[in-house]
């Protein structure tokens, strides 16, 4: 037996590895290398220059490159625990929900289908600040008497923008987290409400320690899903006014194809990364920490 | 005695009636800004962006998606290919994504093999690298391959976009399934595989399902990647479509909205569907086994 | 894709046994050639396209379109492609502010096709379709400049007439030169219900708006050396002219962060007195399903700027043959085709406007039983005259990148038009010296 037992995971993971190396290793060494270069698109030549670490040390001297960095943790911290929290109530009110439970599950991952790029729009349009909904429905309700210019002020801005991203985003925490709270025994929950007590206690000591790996699981996914946040962050804004709302994917994007510049937004992508291992890496450690207070094996 | 049940269901009344408004204001605040965007395709653009605001819609017409399927150059758009295409790339690739997910999934949750935490977090290490550090490359691969353009190139894509979701997530499930129950069967008879399909299946359920919808909606909303590896009728997909209601200087933000109700639409269904195997798991598993 | 290469190649042996006579004889005769066109996409754009089984017919041709996306995804696509080598496609939609960029991927047309009909195009748009002297596309009927759209009953209003004669001494008549929308604009806004005017505030927007305003100030974008000489007396002056607009709130606050959707949107809900827009609104502006001031509508040519010059960046699509097309003669005939003064009554038709003369003699005709139509049209056919487009320099998208923050800082206040120029112009400096 001992044999197949060893060969078993091999052979099981086998398609999942062979499916990322050819589609995320092979560019990987390639956008990794071309960081080393000048490479401009619209010169294609300019591949086979070795420049050394000459993009990494502009990077590393550039003020706009750090302001991004910073917003975008920001960005990440505020609109994660944020979602978590929010997809955690939303999760449990509808698993407490006696009736209608399929239709309130469909309806909780209504954002989750609409495409970024309409959510950057629809969102532009609602913050407009003279014929948009938000500040239409302020003037009307008599709450506001001038036109908030929510897109230009740096904090409103990055409200708006974290408000689009936690509408757009928050399904993701509440489908995972009520699917865990659905595959939980029900037998401790029976046991503490016999032993007395609380909701509360009931919620920190016996449902929130079963729920927190999927919680963490989401955490880890979204901080990386930062493809989705990209498209409503260049049509809401795109960095502006005055690189107030600039965030590293903006950045990195513009220099990429806007300038042509791939050697050097390639090369701020790899110090960009920096920024998402250490978040993967938090979460997993969360996540093992987790298990183990459960009494799960690791 | 009777005080204290009074004022216990009293007080049981008083939670449900908060859980249902709760509930009322959470579904409506996730609903609104999609509600207004159904709504904006059917109204006449004057009310949409209009100061002062027209709240309650004068007229409704179904102008935007006559258009959308009155064909090319008559403010039509090749809506039915876009579709064609999206649905074959995104329930494809969701298909293959949870059969290798589930596969790794199960490997990580049952078994133990050396650098098992390396390669298990090395897996979501491969998330990290940010779309625009792939995009290119990949075109560059792609394009040796020639396989730009076609069904195949953008599913690999997204194969690869969702197996490491995948797998961590259903991993976190099959952990759930106690070992017992799996090795219970096969004391009674089973062979792994047997007790793979009649036990643990069924009881990571929500897992796959909760990865499914998820693995679904990423493909069908993805825009970077489809952007970049597409390029004709021949695989662009509903996303990408979009943008064909925008022009240089002039955007028709009524049909952008009118094909996003068409976008939705498949999803709600299949997201209906499947969302019911969200509890088909522990619970009810455990008390018919 | 092998198969094609090779096919496109066969007809290029074909093509050299019959001769090079052919390029007299436009469409002339393809047999068993196939052209791989990239084509811009989306609703405005692809009608022409149902043209092109009339050339497959006329000419034996095969057309292959193998990538139909937006603008922008379009250059991304192309820059892709420069990038990885894959440039044997034939034809490519291109635009005249873009064409610089593409450093050598486009032919010279002119020797593809007659001079006569080359000359049948107006010169100004043939000048900026020519590229380091070479003529790397043919422009199609979707020219863009802009005019004045103007709300026509504030113009009429007594009481509004009295009381800016009362403070300017002038009569309040549709502005004829910047400071003249300045004052008019100041006086209408009543914020946060009413706003003068407005303007684009972002990207490329913020740049070609600032851009045309530097030209009618008397400034230079790039010297003569291609350096950047907006840091000038003339481009503060030009950048003032938002700043000032912005400080007074004539303008919506939020106009920093308004592209050509938000703009378009905020003049037709009648907030806007005074909106200087693209032709590609017209139709919009006074469609009463699309439009509140839909009837009151009124456009007039560009106004001046100080030096007496108008505004007028511009910019026009059209299509390019590659370099490394195997069959550049049918690519050419296509070209030409989808450009010829059938396809610009086509498109022009629909509303946008030609770049051929013969079609603007039509396009006038055809509108003259439409007031509205006609008052278009002559409006946009005297900016026209006034238009130019922009520093044709590679660097051109990336100097715009770098400097619109700059120019976003100085109107929100973060710095003075002086000290945001200045900073642009050390920026741009940079971005040069690596071309």
């Amino acid at each position: 037996m001992r044999p197949r037992r060893l060969s078993a995971p091999v052979l099981l993971l086998l398609p999942a590895f062979i499916v990322l190396a050819a589609v995320v290793l092979v560019p990987l060494l390639l956008s990794l290398y071309s960081s080393f270069t000048p490479f401009r698109l619209t010169r294609p030549a300019t591949f086979f220059t070795f420049i050394w670490f000459d993009n990494y040390i502009s990077i590393f001297a550039s003020r706009d490159f750090w302001w991004a960095f910073g917003r975008t943790v920001l960005l990440l911290t505020v609109a994660l625990n944020l979602e978590m929290l929010l997809g955690l109530g939303l999760a449990m009110l509808v698993e407490k929900a006696s009736r209608g439970q399929r239709l309130l599950r469909t309806l909780m991952m209504f954002p989750m289908m609409f495409s970024p790029i309409l959510v950057g729009f629809q969102f532009k349009f609602m913050f407009n600040d003279n014929v948009g909904v938000v500040n239409n429905a302020l003037q009307s309700l008599g709450l506001s008497n001038s036109a908030i210019p929510w897109l230009i002020d740096g904090g409103l801005a990055f409200f708006a923008i974290s408000a689009a991203e936690i509408w757009s985003s928050t399904s993701v925490f509440a489908i995972l987290i009520l699917a865990g709270l659905l595959a939980m025994p029900k037998e401790p929950i029976e046991a503490a409400r016999v032993d007395g007590c609380t909701p509360w206690q009931t919620f920190r000591y016996v449902t929130w320690p079963f729920v927190m790996p999927f919680a963490y699981i989401a955490m880890t996914i979204r901080s990386l899903d930062v493809a989705r946040a990209y498209d409503i962050v260049k049509i809401m804004t795109d960095g502006g006014p005055a690189g107030r709302t600039e965030l590293l994917w903006t950045l990195i994007s513009r220099t990429a194809y806007g300038d042509a510049r791939m050697g050097l937004a390639n090369a701020m992508a790899y110090v960009s990364i920096i920024l998402s291992i250490v978040f993967t890496v938090y979460f997993f450690r969360k996540l093992a920490a987790a298990r183990v207070q459960i009494g799960a094996e690791w | 005695m009777m005080d204290d049940n009074a004022t216990a269901r009293f007080k049981r009344r008083l939670l449900k009636i908060a859980h249902q408004v709760g509930l009322l204001l959470a579904m409506v605040i996730i609903c609104l800004p999609g509600i207004w965007i159904m709504l904006t395709s059917l109204r006449p653009p004057v009310e949409i962006m209009a100061k002062p605001p027209v709240w309650i819609p004068q007229e409704i017409n179904l102008d935007a998606y006559v258009a959308m399927f009155s064909g090319v150059g008559k403010g039509g758009i090749p809506v039915l290919e876009y579709f064609r295409n999206s649905l074959i790339i995104s329930v494809t690739s969701t298909v293959i994504a949870i059969a290798i997910g589930m596969a790794g999934g199960y490997a990580f949750a049952r078994f133990r093999f050396r650098g098992k935490s390396g390669l298990f977090l090395g897996l979501m290490l491969t998330r990290t690298v940010p779309g625009i550090a792939l995009s290119l490359p990949l075109f560059f691969v792609y394009a040796r391959l020639g396989i730009i353009d076609t069904h195949f190139g953008l599913i690999l894509a997204y194969v690869a976009l969702n197996i490491p979701f995948t797998i961590w997530l259903i991993d976190g499930f099959f952990r759930q399934v106690p070992k017992d129950l799996a090795e219970a069967a096969q004391i009674d008879g089973c062979t792994r595989w047997q007790a793979f399909w009649q036990v643990e299946f069924p009881l990571a359920g929500p897992g796959i399902a909760s990865s499914a919808i998820f693995a679904f909606l990423t493909s069908w909303n993805e825009f970077a990647l489809a952007s970049q590896l597409t390029r004709s009728v021949n695989s662009k997909t509903l996303p990408v479509g979009l943008l064909d209601y925008t022009a240089e200087f002039t955007i028709d933000w009524r049909g952008m909205c009118a094909l996003a109700v068409v976008m939705i639409i498949p999803a709600l269904t299949l997201t209906f569907i499947v969302q019911k195997h969200l509890v088909s798991g522990l619970t009810s598993g455990a008390v018919k086994g | 894709m092998r198969n094609l290469i090779s096919g496109a190649s066969a007809g290029a042996i074909l093509l050299c046994l019959a001769g090079g006579a052919v390029a007299a004889d436009l469409p002339g005769k393809f047999e068993g050639v196939t052209i791989d066109a990239k084509l811009i996409g989306g609703q405005q754009y692809e009608a022409l396209y149902a043209r092109i089984p009339e050339w497959e017919k006329a000419t034996g041709a095969k057309v292959n379109v193998i990538s139909k996306k937006s603008h922008f995804e379009l250059d991304k696509e192309i820059k892709s492609d420069m990038a990885s080598g894959n440039t044997s496609w034939c034809v490519g939609s291109n635009h005249s502010s873009f064409a610089p960029i593409y450093e050598g991927l486009y032919t010279d047309l002119t020797p593809l096709l007659p001079k006569e009909e080359i000359d049948a195009f107006v010169p100004a748009n043939i000048a900026a379709s020519t590229v380091g002297g070479k003529l790397v596309m043919l422009p199609r009927a979707q020219f863009d400049v802009s005019a004045l759209y103007y709300q026509k009953s504030l113009y009429a209003d007594e009481a509004k007439k009295k009381a800016y004669k009362e403070k300017y001494g002038e009569d309040l008549v549709p502005p004829d030169t910047w400071d003249e929308v300045t004052k008019q604009a100041e006086f209408f806004a009543a914020p946060p219900n009413f706003y003068g005017t407005q303007f684009a505030g972002k990207d490329e927007g913020i740049v070609g708006r600032f851009y045309e305003m530097l030209v009618a100030e008397g400034g230079e974008y790039l010297d003569k050396d291609g350096q950047p000489a907006f840091n000038s007396d003339a481009g503060v002056r030009a950048l003032d002219w938002f700043v000032n607009l912005y400080k007074a709130k004539a303008v919506p606050a939020g106009t920093t962060n308004y592209v050509w959707d938000d703009l378009g949107a905020g003049f037709a809900s009648g907030t806007i007195a005074i909106n200087l827009d693209w032709p590609g609104w017209a139709g919009f502006f006074n469609d009463p399903k699309s439009s509140k001031v839909a009837g009151n509508v009124g456009v007039k040519v560009q106004p001046k700027g100080s030096s007496g010059k108008r505004t007028g960046w511009s910019g026009h699509h059209g299509f390019s043959v590659t370099e490394n097309c195997a069959n550049k003669e049918a690519a050419a005939s296509l070209v030409w085709f989808l450009t010829n003064e059938d396809s610009q009554k086509l498109e022009a038709a629909a509303g946008p406007l030609p770049t051929r003369t013969a079609v603007w003699a039509w396009d006038l005709e055809q509108a003259k039983s439409d007031p509205y139509k006609s008052e278009v049209l002559a409006a946009f056919q005297e900016a026209a005259k006034h238009a130019f487009p922009v520093a044709q320099t590679p660097a051109w998208t990336e100097i715009s990148n770098a400097i619109f923050p700059e120019l976003q800082a100085a109107i929100v206040g973060d710095k003075t038009s002086k000290e945001a120029l200045d900073a642009a112009a050390a920026k741009a400096t940079e971005i040069i010296k690596q071309f």
